[in-house]
């Protein structure tokens, strides 16, 4: 008993290790295919993370809103919500808690700092609710509506920073700056390394013993196996889906709250860059587990970290980070996919044997 | 009111060429929401090529060969290797976006031909229909994508609903493993089915990038691959609906359109460019409540055992 599951833990590991090994050599051959240095490339992202101190602050500044949006994706997955709509509820969470720290001048810092926290959480939960709601009673695929929601909380941010909280002192359309002292302290001084990771590895670990020491999270998992099952068992399905989405817009809303209080500090058009989108990637090469997302969004991070290094370096496309981003989403699904089918082959051959 | 008709039809053709892709693969059974990355490649390869040798027709060509080869990869990771397909969709759709933006920086940024444009397929009016007062103007003054797309509107429901292929798609979409016991080939089935989606959304993505316009943009097609799959909901995944459907979209883009030009009524414009996506989701709400035509197996491999 306990050797099946030492190996189902080993095979947890090396199936992802695998996969991305395969898609590093993918990746530098599509590179190579170009004409780009491969080995530059390469080197160019490394230093871009780990050059000194402050790169490595950089590195766990651009993973904060990834380990987020990677949570919110996870949890919902568990329970078989595709949830594409992360990055909405990430933009979300950024207009509720700005908005909250700019009117919020004369309240002391933590205290606002808590209150722009809430209005992200709320504001994600409540964009996820939509979706949530019209999948769980009218079965509305929450693919195409978490999707759409998106692209309008995405035009929702532009026209808010173009019109009622725009900063007409600055060039580019951007909001008003939040109060100095919601300001999260950064936790080395000189670096960009943001304080809002510890939160995030907070979260993720309470997600974990939600998910896997929980009721609730009983629910959630016997939902996402088996629907009807989960039905029959007397567990609300209904509910169950709701609670899951709006939990995941929470997360999220989170994740844009903390950008806006330990990063940005003001919001603008582009604040959420795809975070929503590589939060998919994070949450499937950890196998939706809140534990495997810290590691794997530290993973996008460094790729994230070294896109711009690279355009500079070797003049490729910052956009380059996606590609590789989607070669290893590609493998991690095939072997995940292999994985299981191997389980149950192996499984069909023992009973044949008994 | 002419040019907005016209406006109309325009707008609603690529949405039209892709949901009719999607109509034949979503009834095999495929989920594949990497439309938007496939559509991509079909804009970026079309353009490329046209812009290079001058000619469309052989843009037009790479433009579909591109739709086809990508969903190529769908198709094998999600029938072959049975990995999740929202899953590889969403992979397919971070790789139309992020290899067309690399391969356009590569060859259009670097040797500094910013704007460069390609040629495109001009309107040819035909001869006596497009002399009909509104209609002509309406339907039959497009270029030859446009007049493809019609016969395409035909050729998808005749097979559908017509011929024993479309039998065999929808027993593949409904319930592989009865389709599997009476011979037919659920595998081979669901690659042809991915396989004419791809080209359907590599034409889609030709038409946007060489006969709509005749540039290429990152990320050009800016959602319309996911209003695309909303049209196909509303469409009761019919050829007819989806027809309508697309035409409601072409509309509602048709119209955004108008109120940014138009001098007299004055909305932000970011307000107006979310129109499109306000009316994907009322539309979804409207039709999606009765599911009855989607396939039951959407989504699931086919395990065959």
């Amino acid at each position: 008993m306990k050797k099946s599951k030492i190996k189902e833990i080993l095979s947890s590991i090396w199936l992802p290790a695998l996969a991305l090994v395969g898609a590093i050599l993918v990746s530098s051959l599509v590179l190579m295919i170009f004409g780009y240095d491969v080995g530059l490339s390469y080197q160019a992202m490394i230093r871009a993370s780990f050059n000194n101190i402050r790169t490595v602050g950089n590195l766990v500044n651009n993973t904060t809103p990834l380990l987020f949006c990677g949570l919110a994706v996870a949890i919902s997955y568990r329970s078989s919500v595709f949830n594409i709509g992360a990055e909405g509820q990430f933009i979300a969470g950024c207009i509720a808690s700005c908005w909250i720290g700019i009117i919020g001048k004369g309240i002391p810092g933590p205290l606002l700092i808590l209150m722009m926290i809430i209005a992200g959480a709320i504001a994600g939960a409540l964009w996820a609710f939509v979706p949530g709601f019209l999948k769980a009673k009218y079965e509305i695929n929450e693919v195409i509506t978490t999707i759409m929601f998106n692209y309008i909380a995405l035009q929702i941010i532009g026209f808010l920073t173009r019109t009622v909280m725009r900063d007409t002192a600055q060039a580019d359309p951007q909001s008003f700056k939040i109060a100095d002292q919601a300001w999260i302290p950064y936790l080395l001084p000189g670096t960009k390394m943001n304080s809002g990771i510890v939160i995030g590895i907070a979260l993720a670990i309470i997600l974990y013993i939600v998910l896997f020491r929980t009721p609730y999270g009983f629910n959630v998992r016997a939902v996402g196996y088996n629907k009807t099952a989960s039905k029959y068992a007397g567990i609300s399905v209904k509910s169950v889906t709701i609670k899951t989405m709006m939990i995941a817009g929470a997360l999220a809303g989170i994740g844009g709250a903390i950008e806006v209080c330990g990063s940005s500090h003001y919001i603008f058009e582009k604040i959420s860059n795809g975070f929503g989108y590589t939060g998919i990637a994070i949450s499937v090469l950890a196998n939706n587990n809140p534990i495997g997302v810290i590691l794997s969004s530290f993973l996008f991070g460094f790729l994230k970290t070294g896109s711009s290094t690279m355009q500079r370096m070797i003049n490729t496309s910052a956009q380059f980070t996606t590609v590789i981003q989607a070669i290893i989403i590609l493998f991690i699904a095939i072997s995940a996919a292999s994985n299981a089918s191997f389980k149950g082959r192996t499984k069909k051959s023992t009973k044949k044997g008994a | 009111m002419v040019y907005f008709l016209t406006s109309v039809v325009r707008m609603a053709v690529p949405l039209m060429i892709a949901a009719l892709g999607l109509v034949v693969s979503e009834r095999a059974g495929l989920m594949n929401i990497g439309v938007e990355g496939i559509m991509l490649f079909g804009c970026f390869f079309s353009f490329f090529v046209s812009y290079n040798t001058g000619s469309t027709w052989l843009g037009l060509l790479a433009g579909c060969a591109a739709g086809i080869i990508s969903s190529f990869i769908f198709a094998c990771a999600s029938i072959t290797f049975k990995a999740s397909q929202i899953v590889v969709g969403c992979a397919m759709n971070m790789l139309g976006s992020g290899l067309t933006a690399v391969m356009f920086r590569k060859y259009f940024m670097e040797n500094s031909v910013n704007g460069a444009l390609a040629n495109s397929f001009q309107a040819i009016p035909i001869p006596v229909l497009s002399k009909i007062p509104v209609i002509g103007d309406v339907f039959f003054n497009h270029n030859i994508i446009v007049y493809f797309c019609y016969f395409l509107i035909f050729a998808v429901w005749f097979v559908m609903n017509r011929t024993s292929i479309g039998v065999k798609i929808i027993a593949c979409g409904e319930h592989p493993k009865a389709a599997d016991s009476l011979g037919i080939n659920v595998f081979v089935v669901r690659y042809l089915a991915t396989l004419f989606s791809g080209f359907m959304m590599g034409l889609a993505g030709t038409y946007l990038a060489i006969a709509q316009s005749n540039t290429f943009q990152v990320d050009m097609t800016g959602g319309k691959g996911y209003i695309a799959m909303a049209v196909v909901v509303l469409g009761q995944w019919k050829a007819l609906g989806v027809v309508f459907g697309s035409l409601i979209f072409g509309a509602a883009n048709a119209l955004q359109m108008a109120i940014q030009n138009s001098t007299v009524i004055n909305i932000q414009y970011n307000l107006i460019l979310a129109i499109p996506y306000v009316i994907t989701v009322l539309a979804v709400i409207v039709s999606g409540r009765k599911r009855i035509f989607d396939a039951s197996a959407k989504g699931t491999p086919y395990i065959k055992s």
